[in-house]
Formats: structure tokens, C-alpha cells, sequence
């Protein structure tokens, strides 16, 4: 399927969604990913990659109860579907299958 | 929250953003907001907007329309309007070729006058703070009324009032010291040229770019500033500073700066510029009368200030002074800007002027534009029926009345874009005519500041007003009825409308063709009026003083020739006479009468050479003029004075006893457009005349000139002959009139050329309406006649209907402008009827021809269809 791609931004902010499960909405998923990162993201690009990734269905987003913070306005609330959770594993394994076929001299080289 | 966002971002976000998506990201760039405000407010409004900017794509912009109404003018449904304008278009050429030349044709006469007016009123703008320059105005009482003149006295003290910083004398004149002959290299010829004598504030208050030289050019005696154009034409170059030119014989100036050519859009028009000094030496002017003399002036305030509260200051000492408050002069301070639109005065009042041709010709504009919207209203709305089946089918498959109405007002665009852009080119093209026409040079600059956004908007007008009804009434058709073709009922409004707006088109048409007509007659009146004298077969010749004391002989000598009739010598040309005098007295005279005089200096053979007709007594004669105190007067002069034989009485001029000799007939001394007024003709010896006139046998204009050309070489030959025909310099002083006749005709022709598209439009769908109900005529026995006179009928009542409409507004309006002459024609009654006869002859002649065709076609073809 066209679309099930995962570019480096989304797999992070998809990674990030999963970690704050339940609570992920835009300021949070840009506050941890520089936490756990260090990258500095604009809040309008973290919407962005959020948009998308429901729109290619890896997340599901749900409007939370109205607070007292922001104005009262709700938070939306983004959620791993079966989909996206796949694609993480999918996107982790591969990974994982690549690293391991590096062969040793090389990683023995980069160390020193 | 304690700490607020800008509003002016959230309200933008607010307004650009998707209403699905504003609560969460609203949500969180307050959140973000919030955070940062509790150590940084400054920080958190930036952020905040940086953030509100950043949110600013394409995703997250709500789209104005429901999604539903949004598919509507998609690309694919604006292809589709095209495709069919395009077909539309080419599948009626005729149709389509009228309406589009019928736009072309207004737009450009639109552009046309708009470029005139343009130029019209941007004279004398282009000097820096050009509201603050003023011409100084006279006006003096005489009888109880004012007479006005463009000159302020010489030596006007203007040191009293804080408010003006620069002041300067401007000597203009068309004759000899302002025209005078130059030779850049003394093999050459002389050759003339116009100029003005002024002070050094001129360079300062006006801009006239120097090229080379001094900035400051006239500041010293015998120095010489000159146009780039007579640069050249004198040395052929423009690097000539510190050349010398010879004025007349004795004189020489050191050219000190080079100008750039003088702006057509000045009122001011000279090539070059001397210090008032050296205009004193040649005139031979004491200081004294110098001071006395008046002459046009200009001032320049230091700040914007009122020109009522000037020409207050102006009016009180030392500006005006004593004895010229007695003479009864007072000063107007008059916006320098103004003088090229608003130079009439009457009565001491200024009554526009040439402004009238201005606004005229802006009436003009808008309303052959509106004749031409008129008439593309007319022809799209006569074509719905044909449209009509197209519209029910768009309807049926889901068009929405909002989408018929935007197709066709994008159809209408096109058209008008297309016309728009053939109107652009036609005017460059036609540019190059009018100019000469009209004597002007004026350039399209259409593409230029401004212009543009006006273009726009007026392409947006015009398409608006165009297309807007017929997209109104074609989109309200409704598509049961309209695919069945029964659109009678409904189109009954709009054929109404039609009738009613060709109506309004016929009457712009007929009073056009009217107004144009009554200034025709009144400008033909004036050319061949008799003005008391004769002006054919007559040349005036610049003298130079050299020639004048040889004048006796050079008298002999041109009429050895048979060629020429007659030779005398003037102060004055009777066809504009500049010398007015108050100061004529006669025995019997009230104190406080105060009478203008015009008068006349001349020598023997003035009457004879004139043609003026003499009444009483005789003219002057060398044999018994013994004391040269002798004068002629006018008829309206013996009247003013109350003189029933005024043969032999004694009056003073001035300070001069003298005595009247003969009574002429009464002649034109002005423009035609004021009164004449009484003149007197006193001798005047050779050497104070400027001018020579001399008068030939007609049919031997060139024979006459090789003779004046030959005899004056003789005498002068170190100067070129300059003179001027009379009845050239009669037709000059009408050239704003005459001007404005030929636009006249030319609007006038071209609001008939739309009239007539306008007709031919209507007469054509008229006839292919009508076809099977002129077959069905045909086949019951109707002759060819019945069905021309059932088809022009319509036509003649709206004729009709147009004059009545149309007639009392040019009446009134003609009337007017006729009463800005003092001599005028009667209103030509003549002209409305056969202007009425004309265009009913031309309509019946157009739907004649178009329904000749449909009247002699087998009724069996037409009613066979189907």
C-alpha cells in the first residue's frame, strides 16, 4: 500500500505517541520528543506529522475532556491503532535485521 | 489567563483556520503561550505568533464554501465555461464580431480622451509644490465692469507679505523682442525663436532642468539661457556654454546654461531665457516706465497658503499701490495649476474655460462606454434564447444559479479582456492621427504608476455592468420550460428592458449628433463672419527698425508690382488688439465715466489696406495731415461719446489733444466670444509701428511673397523675413474650438457607429425571431411591403420615443454653450429635424436590408424546419 512508508520524523513521533500512551496531543508529543531527543520541534510541524500519520491510519485520535488549562479548550487525544503499531514493529525489525548484517570489522572501526 | 496572546494573531488564526481543527491547535499554542508568558511575556507573543504563522498551510486553511457548493467552480467546471464561451463565440461570429467591436470602439475612444484629459490637467504640475505658485491677475473697473489681464505691474512690492518667497516677471509676447532671429554661425541664416524675458527667482520657483551650465543662469547682465532644442539647432550641439549670441545687431549674450526642452504640459512655452535687463535695453525702456509696465507674474509662497487670503494681501500696500488704486486695479492671486484649464474671465470672475472642453469630453467617455455596455447587454440578452436549452441542461445536471451566474460573468469578462486588449493596440495605432489632429503629443501611458489598478477596476466595471443582467435573467430560467423552448412569458420583461435601453442608447446618439451638429454651425459662423475687415490675401511682416526708416521706399518699391494692392504700417493687429486705454476724455464727459477704448496706432493706407468701411469724413491723407494729431473712431465709439457729428471734434487721449478726421464702421477687435468694443485709430509714425501688412491681389499669394521676400533682402539682409498669413492667425485664435469640433465629430461618429451595432444587432435577432411568422404571413398573401413595415415599426417607435427623450437636454445644453459667445448663431432648429430624419432614414435602411432577405426567402424553407 502507497502511503505505509515511515519516514525518520513519523517513527519518531509515532514511537513518542506510544510512549505517552494515554495521554499524547500535540504539546505533549513535542515536549518529550525533546526530552528523549534533544531536537526542538515547531508545535505546527508535530501537528503536521500527526495529521498524516492518522490519515495513513497508524493513529486514531479522540477529543479528551475540556480542562482548565488552554482556555478550557480540549485536547486531542492520539492513540496506536493496530496499523501503526505494526508498522513501529515492522520499522524496528528491519532495523534491527540491517544492523546485525554490518559486519563486525566495520562497527570495530567506527568504535576506534 | 493573566497574560493574553496578541489578538490580532489569534483573531487571524481564528479566521484562516478549519473550524475541525481550530479547537486543539488554538489549544495548544495557548498552551505553549502560557508557559512561556510566566517568564518571558515578550518571548510568549512572539513565539505565539511565529506559531500562528507557522500553522498558516494549506491543510489547515478552511475552505470559504461547504464542500458541496465548493465542487462547483472547480477547474474542471471553469474549463467547461471556457470551452463553451470559446464555442459560443466562434459559433455566431457575426454576433460575436459585433460585440466585440462595439466595445473596442468605445474603450478606445474612452483611452483616447483619457490620455487628452491627462494631459489636459497635468499642466504645470510638475514643478515641486506646484499649488503654491500663483500667477498675479489684474483686474480693472471701467463702466462698471471688469476687465481681467494675466500681468501684475513690474515693480510690485510684494516685500509686505511674509508669506511669498519668490516673485518674478515672465515677458511673454509671439512678436519681436520675445521672437527673435539667431544665427549660431553668422554664415548662416538667421533663424527665430521664441522667448521670455524673466529674473533669476524663475529658475528657482519653476523646474526647467538645466543640462549644462550655471543653476543659477540670468543672474547678470547679457546672459542667455537656452533650450537643448535650440542648442542644436543653432550649433548643432548642446556643449555651447560660454558662446555668445547676437540680439538683434547691437547686443550680444553669453549662453550661460543649456535647459532641457521646455515640458508640453507647460503653459509656459519658450526656448530660451534673458535677464529682464536686456528685454529693457531693446525696448528702450527707462527704469521708470519699466517699474510702470505691466506684465504676467509669477509668486511662489513658502508654505500652502489660501489663494483668497493672498490676493487679500496682494490688494493692500505696498503691493498695491496708491495710483493704481486710484486707476482701479485690484490684484487676484491665481493658482498657476489653474491657468491652463480655468484662464476665461468674465466680469472679473473666472468662468472656466477650456476646463469645458474637459468636462465635455469626460461626458463624452462615459457615455459612449455606456452606450457600449448598453449594446452587449442588448446583443447577450437578445442571444438567451439560443443559450437557453444550454442552461436548462446545466440546471438539470446540478448547476446552481450561482454557477450560471459566474459562468456568464466570466464570459463577459472574456469578452470585454479580448476588447480591452484590441482597444490597446488600436489606440497605439490611432495615437499618431489624433495627435496631429488635435496638435498635441501625447503617448499611451497606460502601463505606468497607478494606471493599472485603474484599469483594472474599470475592466472589472464594465465587465460587471455588462455582464451582470444577462447572467441574472439567463440564470433564472427555469430548465422544465427553458428545455421545452417556451421562454415568451418569461423573456417579455427583458425584450421590455431592451426596447428600453435602445432607447436610451438612440437618445445619447441623436443628442450627440445634435450637439455636435449646433457647434459645427456656430464655429462655421464665426469663421466666416464678417469681421468688419478683410484677413484673405493679406501678410503681416516683422520689421526691423532698420527696414522701418527705409519703409517709404520699401513702399514704393512692392507696389511697382501689380501683384500687390496695398502696404501700411501698425502698432496693433485689429484681429487681437492689445492697447486698451481708459484715458480718453471729450468735451462732455462725466467725471466718473470710465470707458474702454481699444485703440489703433497706423499710417496712411490703413483703411484702404483693412477693408474697413469708412462712414464720415475721410482717412488720412499725407497731403493734409499737417499736425499728425488726427484720429479715426468707430461708430460704437461716437455713440459712447455721444457724438452725433463727430466730425471735427477735439478729444484727448492721454495727455494728446487731438481731432477726429472720419468715422468707420464698427469691427471686431477680440475673439468673437465678447463684445466689440469702441476703437480709436490715431496716426503713428513708421518708426513706432511693429508690424507691416500688406494686402495682394487674390490668386497671387506666391507671386506677392517671391516679391515681399525679394525686396525685403534688399533692404535687410542681414535678418530672414518672418511674417505670418492674416487668416492664419484668425484661425489660430480659434484652435481650442476648432479642436474640439474635430473631436466632436470623431465622438460623434463613433457613438454612431455603436448605435448602429446596437440596431443592427437587435434588427438581425428580430428577423431570425420572426422568420416562421414571416412565412406564415408570406404564404396568407402579404407583399414584401407589409412585412418591412411590420418589422420597422418597432423601431420607428422607439426613434420616437428616443427624441422626445433626448431633444429638450440638447436644447438646453446647446443653448448654453451658445450663450458663451457674444455673437451666436440662432439655435438651428434645422439640424434636430434632419438629425431625427437621418436616423430614422438609417434604421429603416438597416432593418430594411435585414428583413429584405427573411421577406423574399420561400416561406416553404422557413417553415419546413421542425
Amino acid at each position: 500500500m502507497k502511503g505505509t512508508y515511515l519516514g525518520e520524523l513519523e517513527e519518531l513521533v509515532l514511537l513518542t505517541v506510544g510512549i505517552l500512551y494515554p495521554e499524547a496531543y500535540g504539546v505533549g508529543v513535542m515536549d518529550e520528543i525533546e526530552k528523549q531527543t534533544g531536537r526542538s520541534l515547531n508545535i505546527s510541524a508535530v501537528h503536521a506529522v500527526l495529521t498524516r500519520l492518522e490519515e495513513k491510519g497508524f493513529l486514531k485520535s479522540k477529543m479528551s475532556e475540556p480542562t482548565d488549562e488552554r482556555g478550557g479548550r480540549r485536547k486531542r487525544i492520539f492513540l496506536l491503532t493496530a496499523a501503526g503499531k505494526r508498522a513501529l514493529e515492522e520499522a524496528n525489525e528491519m532495523r534491527t535485521q540491517l544492523f546485525n548484517q554490518i559486519p563486525r570489522i566495520a562497527l570495530q572501526f567506527r568504535l576506534a | 489567563m493573566k497574560h493574553a496572546p496578541p489578538k490580532w494573531a489569534d483573531r487571524f488564526l481564528a479566521w484562516y483556520c478549519r473550524h475541525d481543527l481550530l479547537e486543539e491547535i488554538q489549544g495548544d499554542v495557548y498552551e505553549l503561550y502560557d508557559r512561556t508568558a510566566k517568564q518571558n511575556k515578550r518571548k510568549a507573543d512572539f513565539t505565539f505568533v511565529w506559531n500562528v504563522l507557522r500553522f498558516f498551510r494549506w491543510k489547515n486553511i478552511h475552505k470559504k464554501k461547504s464542500s458541496y457548493n465548493n465542487s462547483l467552480i472547480s477547474s474542471g467546471m471553469v474549463k467547461n465555461i471556457f470551452k463553451v464561451a470559446i464555442r459560443n463565440f466562434l459559433s455566431q461570429p457575426g454576433h460575436s464580431f459585433l460585440s466585440v467591436f462595439g466595445l473596442t470602439v468605445s474603450f478606445v475612444a474612452a483611452f483616447l480622451i483619457m490620455l487628452w484629459v491627462m494631459h489636459e490637467t497635468s499642466f504645470d504640475r510638475y514643478h515641486d509644490d506646484s499649488q503654491r505658485i500663483f500667477k498675479v491677475m489684474s483686474h480693472v473697473e471701467s463702466n462698471g465692469s471688469f476687465e481681467t489681464y494675466d500681468a501684475a505691474s513690474f515693480g510690485i512690492d510684494v516685500s509686505g507679505i511674509p508669506e511669498i518667497t519668490k516673485q518674478a516677471p515672465v515677458i511673454t509676447g509671439d512678436r519681436w523682442p520675445n521672437v527673435l532671429c539667431f544665427r549660431g554661425d553668422p554664415k548662416n541664416d538667421c533663424i527665430y525663436i521664441t522667448g521670455i524675458y524673466s529674473k533669476p527667482a524663475l529658475f528657482e520657483m519653476l523646474n526647467f532642468t538645466i543640462l549644462r551650465g550655471e543653476k543659477n543662469p540670468i543672474d547678470r547682465e547679457f546672459t542667455v539661457a537656452i533650450s537643448e532644442d535650440m542648442a542644436n539647432r543653432l550649433f548643432n550641439s548642446i556643449d555651447v556654454i560660454g558662446k555668445t549670441l547676437k540680439i538683434d545687431l547691437w547686443y550680444e549674450a553669453t549662453i550661460t546654461a543649456v535647459f532641457k526642452d521646455v515640458p508640453t504640459n507647460s503653459s509656459l512655452q519658450f526656448d530660451f531665457v534673458m535677464p529682464v535687463g536686456v528685454f529693457q535695453k531693446l525696448r528702450g525702456f527707462s527704469d521708470e516706465s519699466l517699474a510702470n509696465s505691466f506684465f504676467s507674474a509669477l509668486i511662489k509662497t513658502g508654505s500652502d497658503v489660501n489663494a483668497e487670503v493672498l490676493t487679500a494681501k496682494l490688494n493692500t500696500a505696498p503691493a498695491l499701490t496708491e495710483s493704481l488704486k486710484r486707476d482701479k486695479v485690484s490684484y487676484q492671486a491665481f493658482p498657476f495649476t489653474d491657468w491652463r484649464l480655468k484662464s476665461k474671465f468674465e466680469n472679473g470672475k473666472s468662468v472656466g474655460g477650456k476646463i469645458q472642453y474637459v468636462t465635455l469630453f469626460i461626458i463624452i467617455a462615459i457615455l459612449v462606454l455606456a452606450m457600449a455596455v448598453i449594446n452587449f447587454v442588448n446583443l447577450s440578452t437578445a442571444r438567451a434564447t439560443n443559450r437557453a436549452k444550454e442552461i436548462g441542461i446545466r440546471k438539470t445536471t446540478g448547476a446552481l444559479r450561482s454557477g450560471i451566474v459566474f459562468q456568464f460573468l466570466s464570459e463577459s469578462l472574456v469578452i470585454v479582456f479580448f476588447a480591452f486588449v484590441l482597444a490597446v493596440i488600436a489606440t497605439q495605432l490611432l495615437l499618431p492621427y489624433f495627435n496631429s489632429m488635435i496638435g498635441e503629443t501625447l503617448s499611451v501611458q497606460l502601463f505606468s504608476g497607478v494606471i493599472p489598478v485603474y484599469l483594472l477596476a474599470f475592466l472589472i466595471l464594465v465587465a460587471l455592468a455588462a455582464g451582470l443582467y444577462p447572467a441574472l435573467v439567463m440564470s433564472s430560467f427555469q430548465p422544465a420550460r427553458a428545455l421545452k423552448g417556451e421562454l415568451s412569458t418569461r423573456a417579455s420583461g427583458v425584450k421590455y428592458l431592451r426596447k428600453v435601453l435602445l432607447v436610451v442608447q438612440l437618445s445619447v446618439s441623436i443628442g450627440i449628433v445634435i450637439f455636435s451638429g449646433v457647434i459645427f454651425n456656430q464655429l462655421d459662423f464665426i469663421i466666416h463672419k464678417d469681421l468688419g475687415y478683410d484677413r484673405e490675401n493679406m501678410v503681416r511682416l516683422e520689421p526691423t527698425y532698420k527696414l522701418l526708416k527705409q519703409y517709404d521706399a520699401f513702399k514704393t518699391e512692392l507696389l511697382k508690382n501689380h501683384a500687390i494692392a496695398s502696404v501700411t504700417a501698425t502698432n496693433g493687429n485689429p484681429l487681437s488688439l492689445q492697447g486698451h486705454t481708459t484715458g480718453v476724455s471729450w468735451q462732455g464727459k462725466s467725471e466718473d465715466t470710465r470707458v474702454t477704448f481699444q485703440t489703433l496706432g497706423g499710417n496712411y493706407d490703413l483703411v484702404e489696406t483693412f477693408g474697413f468701411k469708412l462712414l464720415d469724413g475721410r482717412v488720412f491723407d499725407p497731403k493734409k495731415d499737417t499736425l499728425g494729431n488726427e484720429v479715426m473712431i468707430t461708430k460704437e465709439a461716437a455713440r459712447v461719446m455721444s457724438m452725433t457729428n463727430p466730425i471735427g471734434e477735439k478729444i484727448t487721449i492721454g495727455s494728446s489733444q487731438c481731432v477726429i478726421i472720419g468715422v468707420l464702421d464698427d469691427f471686431h477687435t477680440e475673439s468673437l466670444r465678447n463684445e466689440k468694443l469702441p476703437v480709436v485709430i490715431y496716426r503713428q509714425s513708421v518708426l513706432q509701428c511693429s508690424a507691416i501688412y500688406v494686402k495682394y491681389q487674390s490668386e497671387s499669394t506666391q507671386q506677392a511673397m517671391e516679391i515681399v521676400r525679394a525686396t525685403y533682402k534688399k533692404m535687410e539682409p542681414d535678418f530672414t523675413l518672418n511674417y505670418w498669413f492674416q487668416d492664419e492667425t484668425f484661425d489660430n485664435m480659434y484652435k481650442t474650438e476648432t479642436t474640439a469640433s474635430y473631436m466632436v465629430v470623431i465622438f460623434t461618429i463613433i457613438s454612431l457607429v455603436i448605435a448602429v451595432i446596437g440596431v443592427v444587432g437587435l434588427a438581425t435577432y428580430n428577423v431570425i425571431r420572426k422568420q416562421k411568422e414571416i412565412g406564415i404571413k408570406r404564404v396568407f398573401g402579404a407583399t414584401v411591403t407589409n412585412i418591412l413595415s411590420m418589422l420597422t415599426k418597432e423601431f420607428v417607435i422607439i426613434i420616437l420615443v428616443a427624441s422626445v427623450v433626448a431633444i429638450p437636454f440638447v436644447w438646453y445644453s446647446a443653448d448654453r454653450w451658445l450663450s458663451g459667445f457674444a455673437y451666436r448663431i440662432n439655435m438651428p432648429w434645422m439640424i434636430y429635424i434632419t438629425t431625427f430624419a437621418g436616423t430614422l432614414l438609417l434604421i429603416a435602411l438597416i432593418v430594411g436590408l435585414q428583413g429584405f432577405k427573411a421577406a423574399n426567402s420561400n416561406p416553404v424553407k422557413t417553415l419546413r424546419s421542425e
